[in-house]
C-alpha cells in the first residue's frame, strides 16, 4: 500500500494529530461562544476539504457542495421529525443519500468541464433549494425544521469534540486517498484527461468515485451540523454558502491539502464577527482573495509551503 | 499468426473532409514500422483511430487478432497498446517522478510491485534523475519528450504507436529515445508504429514503411522502395532520397 507508508501521509498525519491534541484544550480556556465558533469552523473545514478533493484535485469545479451538506442535514432531520428516527441512524443515512446523489450528479456531468460543470451543478443545488422551500408541508420550508440535538444539550462542548474527531478522521481519510493510486489519477485527470485515458486510467470511474466520496462527506458533516444547530432552513442552500466554501479553499490554497484547513477556520471566524454587516462580509473576502492572489496564487498554503518543507528537511 | 496491430478498411470523415479513406495496414509482431507522408495526410487521424481517441465511421482495428471496436481508450491502453502524442502531453503539475509513478499505476502489472524500482530505472535511463522532483511543466521541450516516452515504457506494452517522437528535439535526446525503442523492441518483442518525418531515423529503425497521402495508404515497402515512387517524390519527399 503506497498511501500509509508515504512520507507525505506520515507528515500530514503527525501535523493533524498534533493540532488536534492542542485543540483539545480550547473548551477549557475559551467561552461557550468561542467553542461554538470553532465548532462551526470544523464543519467548514470538512466541507472545504471535501470540496477541494473534487475541485482542487480532480478539476471538477462543482457548485453543489453546500446542497449535499443540506441533503445530509435534511435527511436526518426529516427522518427524526416525521418518523422519530434516531440521529445515529439518520446521520449515516444522510451521508449515504448524499453520496448516492453525488454519484448520480457525477455521472450526469461526466463530459462537462469548467464553467459548464459549474453551471450544471449549481442548477442541481438550486433545484434542491427550491424543493426544500416549496414543499413546506413536508420540509417546513422557510419556517424551519426543528431537529433534535444530538446529545440533548445545547452546550457546544460535546459537539466541539464530536466535530474535532470527525475532522481528524475525514482529513486522515482524504490524505490517504490523495496518496493512493486514485489520488494520482485524480491529479492526472485535472491536468490532462485525454492523456490520463491514453495511459489506461478509467477516468469515468475515478471522477464518479470522487464525486460520490466528496458528496458523502459533505452529507455526513451536514447531518451532524443539523443536530447541533437544531433548526434547518433552506438558507443552507443560499449561494453565499457555496461561495464561502470556495473562498475558504482559494484563500487557503486551491488544490493543496493544507489549503482548506488553513483557509476555512480564519474565514469562518472573521465572517462570524463581521456578520452584522450582512452580505458585505463576502465582498470583504472577495477583496482579500484579489490581494492574496496578487502575491500567492497558491493562497496561504503557497506562503507557508517553504516553511513546511524546511521543517521536514531538518527532521529528515 | 495474427498481426500485432491491424487496421482494416478504416474510414473517418470530419465535416466533409475524408481524413481516413479505407485505410488498411498490418504490423507484424516485433516489427518496427514507419508511417510517413505529408502534413495533413491523415497519419495522426490513423493514430487516433487506432488508439480509440476517435471512433471510426467504418472499419475495424485488431490488436493481436482481437477487435478493439467499442473499447474505451483506457481499455485499449490496458490491453497493451501504448501511444505518445505529437504535441507532448504530460501531467504538468505533477513532478517527473510522479508522472512516471502515475503511468506505472495506470497499468500496474499483476505481480504486486509498487513501481519504485521501475521509476529508479527510468530516471537513470532518461537521465532525468536531477529533475525527479521538478514539476513537468517546468521541463524543456526535449526533456518533456523524453519523459513522455519514459512514461510509455514504465510498464512494457505489447504495441506502441508513437506520433512524431523525434520532432523538435536535439540529437542527443533523439538517440536516447531511439535506444529506448530498440531496447523495448529487443527485450519484450514489442511492436512499433512510428510516425516521423526524419528519414534518417526512419531508415535506421524501420525495415518497412507505410506511406499515407490524402487520407489513403499510398504505398508499403522499404523506405528505398517507396522513395523511388514518382507520386511519393512529387507529393511528399520533393526529391529522391540520397
Amino acid at each position: 500500500m503506497i498511501a500509509l507508508s508515504s512520507p507525505t501521509f506520515r507528515r500530514s498525519a503527525i501535523a493533524i494529530l498534533v493540532a488536534a491534541v492542542l485543540l483539545l484544550f480550547v473548551p477549557l480556556v475559551g467561552s461557550n461562544y468561542v467553542v461554538h465558533v470553532v465548532t462551526i469552523s470544523f464543519y467548514y473545514v470538512i466541507l472545504a476539504a471535501s470540496w477541494n478533493l473534487l475541485a482542487g484535485y480532480t478539476g471538477q469545479f462543482s457548485l453543489a457542495h453546500h446542497a449535499f451538506a443540506a441533503v445530509g442535514a435534511y435527511t436526518s432531520g426529516l427522518l427524526g421529525y416525521h418518523w422519530g428516527v434516531s440521529a445515529w441512524i439518520g446521520i449515516p443515512a444522510g451521508a449515504v443519500l448524499a453520496g448516492a446523489m453525488g454519484y448520480g450528479l457525477g455521472r450526469l456531468v461526466l463530459r462537462m468541464r469548467t464553467i459548464y460543470l459549474a453551471i450544471a451543478t449549481w442548477a442541481f443545488a438550486e433545484t434542491v433549494h427550491v424543493y426544500l422551500t416549496a414543499d413546506y408541508a413536508f420540509t417546513r420550508g422557510e419556517l424551519g425544521l426543528s431537529v433534535k440535538s444530538l446529545y440533548g444539550t445545547l452546550n457546544p462542548t460535546p459537539y466541539y469534540f464530536t466535530f474535532l474527531g470527525l475532522t481528524v478522521v475525514v482529513l486522515l481519510g482524504l490524505r490517504a486517498l490523495i496518496d493512493s493510486p486514485i489520488g494520482y489519477f485524480m491529479r492526472a485527470i485535472k491536468d490532462d484527461e485525454l492523456r490520463a485515458k491514453s495511459l489506461g486510467i478509467d477516468t469515468t470511474r475515478v471522477k464518479v468515485i470522487v464525486f460520490s466520496i466528496s458528496s458523502a462527506i459533505a452529507g455526513l458533516a451536514g447531518g451532524v451540523y443539523g443536530h447541533y444547530i437544531v433548526t434547518l432552513t433552506p438558507q443552507m442552500l443560499d449561494f453565499s454558502e457555496m461561495a464561502k466554501i470556495v473562498v475558504m479553499v482559494v484563500i487557503g490554497g486551491f488544490g493543496s491539502f493544507i489549503g482548506p484547513i488553513v483557509g476555512a477556520a480564519p474565514v469562518n471566524i472573521v465572517l462570524t464577527y463581521l456578520a452584522s454587516y450582512g452580505e458585505w462580509n463576502l465582498a470583504f473576502f472577495a477583496a482579500i482573495v484579489i490581494v492574496l492572489m496578487r502575491f500567492s496564487m497558491e493562497g496561504i498554503a503557497g506562503l507557508i509551503a517553504p516553511l513546511w518543507n524546511r521543517l521536514w528537511a531538518r527532521n529528515a | 499468426m495474427a498481426a500485432a496491430l491491424e487496421a482494416i478498411g478504416l474510414n473517418k470523415r470530419f465535416n466533409g473532409l475524408q481524413a481516413a479513406n479505407d485505410v488498411s495496414l498490418a504490423v507484424e509482431q516485433g516489427e518496427i514500422r514507419g508511417l510517413i507522408g505529408p502534413n495533413g495526410a491523415g497519419k495522426t487521424t490513423l493514430v487516433n483511430l487506432v488508439t480509440g481517441v476517435y471512433e471510426a465511421d467504418s472499419g475495424e482495428v485488431k490488436l493481436a487478432g482481437q477487435s478493439l471496436t467499442g473499447c474505451a481508450m483506457h481499455e485499449i491502453a490496458r490491453r497493451g497498446l501504448v501511444r505518445s502524442f505529437q504535441v507532448t502531453r504530460l501531467f504538468g503539475s505533477l513532478t517527473v517522478a510522479e508522472n512516471l509513478r502515475t503511468a506505472f499505476l495506470a497499468r500496474r502489472p499483476e505481480d504486486g510491485s509498487d513501481g519504485e524500482a521501475q521509476i529508479e530505472r527510468m530516471l537513470d535511463l532518461t537521465k532525468l534523475r536531477p529533475l525527479a522532483d521538478t514539476q513537468a511543466k517546468k521541463l524543456s521541450g526535449g526533456q518533456r519528450a523524453l519523459l513522455q516516452m519514459g512514461c510509455g515504457f514504465m510498464v512494457p506494452g505489447s504495441c506502441y504507436v508513437l506520433d512524431e517522437p523525434f520532432s523538435g528535439i536535439n540529437p542527443v535526446i533523439k538517440d536516447a529515445i531511439i535506444d529506448m525503442i530498440l531496447d523495448v523492441n529487443k527485450r519484450h518483442g514489442a511492436t512499433f508504429l512510428i510516425v516521423s518525418h526524419e528519414m534518417t531515423i526512419v531508415r535506421r529503425l524501420c525495415p518497412k514503411v507505410t506511406v499515407m497521402m490524402e487520407g489513403k495508404v499510398a504505398a508499403h515497402g522499404t523506405l528505398d522502395e517507396v522513395a523511388r515512387l514518382p507520386e511519393v517524390i512529387a507529393g511528399y519527399l520533393g526529391k529522391a532520397l540520397e
